[in-house]
């Protein structure tokens, strides 16, 4: 037991005679100083971003209350979800606008239609309601339109549904 | 989410407009605003801008006649009744002038007088129409 004190005094003596108590702070708070920034540097996390979006299962369903005047592809089968277009595509800026019945709470809600552009027909998931859609003859209630047309790509991909407000009767 | 700022827009227009028995603020959202953009501004080279434009076209006669001639509005939807009230409505909410130079609404008679007489130049008159309208104030843009 003596020869393990012994040891333990000469060692710890020794440390103290190499260091001060000043620089086993400076060591300890360099240390904590490092694990607190360690969440901070610079990691690669596209990984997490290349993920595809996680839709409800009802976004999937072409008879969702909110698809009730789509016509095209449901983006939440495609990458993306009912309101956000998939990677790789982008937002038309002008739209197709209906009005559909939530059975939920029994409200109309006003809906924009946008289509999302720049990669081929998704090709997933057609959904072509259309109601209160008009024929041919009748063009500004007519929804048979490529609403890519004002993108620089004009290539359709998939349609997503976005709630703009409560429909007045 | 796409072009939150708009939407945002869109809701509070559309919630101003509760209380109207006449609802421009809707008839616009599901008629116009697909093309015209939520804020009216239209698209760059595809679709004329309607905020700091219409109430400027609605000083000149031949500019009122040409908004209510042009394809969107001609053949709208809308009642002429419901027409009027929209442009009326786009004319005060989407000009920053409009309080200065608040031009004559529409009326639904007017509306009625020239809706339907073809339009066959939309381009050449507007630009007509500009051209005009620059010489005695405030104009739209000659191109979109």
């Amino acid at each position: 037991m003596k020869k393990l004190d012994r040891l333990f005094e000469n060692s710890a003596r020794s440390l103290a005679k190499r260091t001060s108590r000043r620089s086993l702070l400076a060591s300890l708070g360099q240390l904590l100083t490092g694990a607190a920034l360690m969440p901070l540097l610079p990691i690669d996390r596209t990984a997490r971003a290349q993920e595809p979006a996680r839709p409800s299962p009802d976004e999937q369903q072409c008879e969702y209350w909110k698809y009730c005047a789509i016509d095209g592809f449901l983006c939440a089968c495609c990458g993306g979800t009912s309101t956000s277009c998939p990677p790789g595509t982008q937002s038309s800026p002008i739209t197709w606008i209906g009005t559909c019945h939530n059975p939920a709470d029994g409200r109309d809600y006003i809906v924009s239609y946008n289509d999302c552009c720049g990669k081929v027909s998704c090709g997933d998931c057609f959904c072509d309601r259309n109601e209160g859609e008009k024929p041919m003859y009748r063009l500004s209630r007519n929804n048979d339109v490529n609403w890519c047309m004002a993108n620089s790509e004009s290539n359709y991909h998939c349609s997503v549904s976005v709630i703009l407000g409560v429909a007045e009767k | 989410m796409i072009r939150a700022a708009g939407v945002a827009a869109a809701l509070a227009a559309l919630a101003a407009s509760t209380a109207n028995a006449a609802n421009p603020a809707q008839d616009y959202a599901l008629n116009c605003m697909g093309c015209h953009g939520t804020e009216a501004r239209g698209i760059p080279g595809k679709v004329p801008p309607l905020a700091n434009a219409l109430s400027r076209f609605m000083r000149s006669p031949e500019g009122r006649n040409y908004v209510l001639r042009v394809p969107g509005a001609a053949n709208s939807a809308l009642s002429n009744e419901q027409l009027a009230a929209v442009l009326n409505w786009l004319a005060v909410t989407y000009d920053s002038s409009a309080s200065a130079t608040q031009p004559a609404p529409f009326t639904s008679t007017e509306v009625a007088a020239v809706r339907h007489q073809p339009l066959l130049s939309v381009l050449a008159t507007r630009s007509a129409v500009v051209h005009n309208l620059a010489t005695t104030g405030p104009s739209p843009p000659p191109r979109y």
